[in-house]
């Protein structure tokens, strides 16, 4: 068994990451005086994978929503579901599928030893018969609509649709009612063999629990794999977006909006530094003490929901300003003037100041909360880094370091507006 | 960490002081409850007035540049509703002093600004600026608007609207539309002395650091004051009369359900916490009636969940459903509680609830954010209860304790938040 150990003085935090001989990696971080634990096993596919390597080197298409689907399943079993299992325990359970990663995780209190062996149990059992995926294509129909209905989430996924020609980051992460309608339980039991190898997936722990814990288990439990981590394929984007404007009307009183502005990228991954001068930069140009926000706030073009994020992931990477706004299209107007201004001039010392001190305290924070760190140690390893690596990248960055992104990012004729409009036109 | 410590700092303002070094952070909370009656519309825009700017921060950009600089410290303001009570909340939360970079204070700094928000706000001849007030008004609304656009918040506050229509309850927390259209900077002022004045207050306090430096402000700041404290009561109603019905139609995919219903409760200790089992054996986890037996087996919708809202006596189920399946989700879901009042659940399903209410609140001790909330809960209380000893009284219900509460509440309210279930979103 092969093991490192993590460390960051200033954070006053430590882990430890270890190669488990199942072929699995490990990393926990044990937290002095919590009660809890918080456990995610994850797994490298998401919405985005919506194409399986073939041994040729070739790749085969599979129907847009599997990834989530096969979450879905992976809580049925034989006899018991986990959800059932769980809740003899009374561990909090749960799932999620996002653009890039499919994770499990529950969080306890007590029995946390009885819980990650379920955990790892159901997660490497899966049982798909065809009545159970006919049965499931109704509940995930159900949650798919549940989304439509939501302006929120409507606003950010037009955006997408917007922004990128054929990237998969433009479907919805459930699929549509029609692409989950082609799922059939040999399919599932083809993805799980692909996406499910256990070098392609990762344990991470939060809390109470110490790496003892968590190896008793998973010396138990875990089943040795022979495989590999599955090949993403890297498909370049065209520079200029898919369209430059997107609208669509909901019952909803309060408009909204999102920006993006694509980057045009080489490499499929981001650096963390990459990353978090972007953010500083955003924050910089648009963040609740920059010019530009108490300029669009006291002219009634936001309110305090506005915000800006770097949004990226293999193969994507946009930067996004959005809120709600009486009048979107103007609100969007000044955002992109403001950005072209920073273009020409860079942001300012003082303001870069601010903005890295806010940045670092915020990801200070973040290790409050058990759930974060464990979602930050399963982000940070599929990103090929170490948890502290972003805290180091904060401390260390310059001016010089966040200026040198604006030849990269935020260039006009890449930018793309969504909007959501009041279907009856009267509101606001 | 320590037990947690109550100071009395003057008629009606108490501090809860937990103190606790594994956090990364500290955090103030101080909660103003005022009756849910009056000027609502001018106390509900007040925490969020005063958040925005002070008389040594006098601009949104000043303020939140001088939060920047205290490693992103955030300051947080909201309006709730506790039973019939308008609780102003204004919070902040900065990293501990062992992780600033140089060696600053920023804790004390925090602190420090807390009081100037609450005690020293930017005023111009004597009020507050016309403009920040007009800001303000225009945030509200648009704050009140965007709460209509989540569809399931939107149902359940219909549902209670109609459910409590001759209570104070059906008051929105925000006021009305035109209440907060016609706001001035006089009713705002106003609003500042009545809560400062007489509100029942609670601030409770996390922090690596002993509360003596945050006791002391507190003490500077109310010292001066001349309180008279209000008095608020919740109007609890046992029992429901004929259900009533309400519903509406929106362009949407699907539809939401929501029942209301009476918990039998005289106040909001009442059969607790038997009641707070039988609404989690109910509609709570995973293992509950409405997820295993109404969402799992049946299919009958995405999401089937009971809250309970002890402060008034109430308890909400809220379901996604497709709207066709209204008559059939609602009688599935009153099935379920005349099972419940059956008695129609077992030990073993008994422990597994308390089990996990229990291992919920076990983790409480794990955050500041959490750990306020749960202290400042017991604002009218004036206990200080920590979530180990509501561990020990949630393991002592029983069986029969549970159905008997199961058996005290009545279905009073039926909402339906209609799809038209097109895909008029193209």
């Amino acid at each position: 068994m092969n093991e490192k150990r993590y460390a960051d003085a200033l954070l006053d935090e430590s882990y430890r990451e270890i190669r488990h001989p199942s072929g699995l990696t490990i990393r926990v971080l044990h937290k002095d005086g919590y009660k809890s634990s918080f456990a995610l096993f994850a797994t490298k596919y998401g919405s985005i994978d919506t194409r399986i390597a073939q041994p040729d080197g070739s790749f085969r298409a599979i129907p847009e929503g599997t990834a989530h689907f096969l979450e879905h399943k992976l809580f049925e079993s034989e006899d018991l579901d986990a959800f059932a299992r769980f809740a003899k325990t009374g561990a909090n359970a749960n799932a999620f599928t996002s653009f890039d990663m499919t994770a499990y995780l529950f969080s306890c209190a007590d029995r946390f030893s009885e819980n990650l062996e379920i955990l790892l149990d159901f997660v490497q059992s899966p049982y798909f018969t065809e009545e159970t995926v006919r049965k499931e294509q109704g509940i995930i129909g159900q949650e798919i609509r549940m989304y439509r209905d939501s302006a929120d989430w409507e606003v950010e996924f037009n955006l997408l649709r917007a922004l990128y020609h054929h990237h998969p980051v433009r479907i919805d992460i459930a699929g549509t009612e029609q692409t989950i309608a082609e799922i059939s339980a040999d399919l599932l039991y083809d993805c799980y063999r692909n996406f499910y190898d256990l070098h392609n997936m990762v344990l991470a722990v939060a809390g109470n629990a110490t790496a003892e814990d968590v190896l008793a288990v998973a010396d138990k439990v875990l089943k040795p794999a022979a495989g590999k981590p599955a090949v993403r394929e890297f498909v370049p984007e065209p520079k200029a977006p898919a369209k430059t404007y997107i609208v669509e009307h909901m019952p909803v009183r309060m408009p909204s909006f999102a920006l993006g502005y694509k980057e045009a990228i080489r490499t499929p991954e981001r650096t963390v530094k990459e990353s978090l001068c972007t953010s500083v930069l955003l924050d910089a140009v648009a963040g609740r003490s920059s010019e530009l926000y108490r300029r669009l706030l006291e002219s009634g073009l936001i309110n305090t929901g506005f915000d800006s994020q770097y949004f990226y992931g293999f193969g994507y990477a946009n930067c996004e300003f959005s809120g709600e706004s009486a009048d979107p299209e103007r609100a969007a107007a000044e955002i992109r003037k403001a950005v072209a201004a920073v273009r020409q001039t860079g942001i300012a010392r003082e303001d870069f100041e601010r903005a890295r001190r806010k940045l670092y305290g915020r990801l200070v924070m973040g290790f409050n909360d058990v759930e974060s760190v464990a979602v930050d140690l399963v982000e940070s390893y599929f990103a090929g880094a170490d948890l502290f690596e972003r805290a180091r990248v904060c401390r260390e960055m310059t001016l010089e370091d966040v200026n040198a992104r604006l030849p990269h990012i935020l260039e006009d004729d890449t930018a793309a507006l969504s909007v959501i409009l009041p279907a009856d036109g009267k509101e606001a | 960490m320590a037990q947690p410590e109550l100071f009395t700092i003057t008629d009606g303002v108490q501090l809860c002081a937990v103190q606790a070094d594994t956090f990364k952070t500290g955090r103030i909370t101080v909660q103003m409850a005022l009756p849910l009656a009056g000027d609502i519309a001018a106390k509900a825009a007040l925490p969020y007035l005063l958040r925005r700017s002070c008389r040594a921060y006098p601009t949104v950009t000043a303020l939140n540049g001088h939060l920047d600089t205290l490693y992103g410290a955030t300051l947080g303001a909201s309006v709730q509703k506790k039973g019939e009570a308008q609780i102003l909340q204004i919070s902040v939360s900065a990293i501990d002093d062992r992780f600033a970079l140089d060696g600053e204070s920023v804790s004390a700094q925090a602190a420090q600004l807390l009081m100037q928000l609450l005690f020293d706000p930017k005023l111009e001849d004597g009020t507050f600026p016309q403009a920040d007030v007009d800001t303000e008004k225009r945030l509200l609304l648009e704050r009140m608007r965007a709460e209509d656009d989540d569809k399931r918040v939107y149902a359940c506050r219909r549902c209670e609207e109609v459910m409590c229509e001759n209570e104070a309850y059906s008051r929105n927390r925000y006021g009305t539309a035109e209440e907060i259209g016609s706001l001035t900077s006089a009713r705002l002022f106003s609003a500042w002395r009545e809560a400062l004045e007489t509100a029942v207050i609670r601030v409770v306090l996390v922090s690596s650091s002993t509360p003596d430096t945050v006791r002391d402000l507190l003490r500077t700041h109310f010292g001066p004051l001349e309180r008279r404290v209000c008095t608020i009561d919740t109007q609890f109603v046992q029992t429901a009369q004929a259900v009533k019905t309400a519903r509406e139609t929106q362009a949407l995919m699907q539809g939401t359900l929501v029942l209301g219903l009476r918990c039998g409760m005289r106040d909001s200790l009442d059969m607790d916490p038997a009641m707070r089992v039988a609404v989690d054996i109910f509609g709570g986890g995973t293992y509950s009636k409405l997820f295993t037996i109404v969402r799992e087996q049946m299919s009958l919708c995405y999401f089937c969940a009971a809250r309970l809202n002890s402060d008034k006596g109430i308890l909400l189920v809220a379901s996604g459903i497709e709207t066709e399946n209204e008559e059939k989700a609602r009688e599935a879901i009153l099935d379920q509680l005349r099972a419940m009042q059956r008695g129609d659940f077992t030990q073993e399903t008994l422990d597994t609830s308390v089990r996990s209410i229990c291992d919920t609140i076990r983790g409480y001790n794990d955050s500041p954010d959490v750990l306020c909330s749960w202290y400042g809960n017991q604002i009218f209380r004036g206990t200080a209860k920590t979530p180990q000893e509501r561990i020990a009284e949630m393991q002592g219900v029983t069986l029969s304790q549970v159905r008997d509460a199961a058996n005290h509440i009545t279905p009073d309210t039926v909402f339906m938040l209609a799809g038209t279930g097109e895909d008029s979103h193209e």
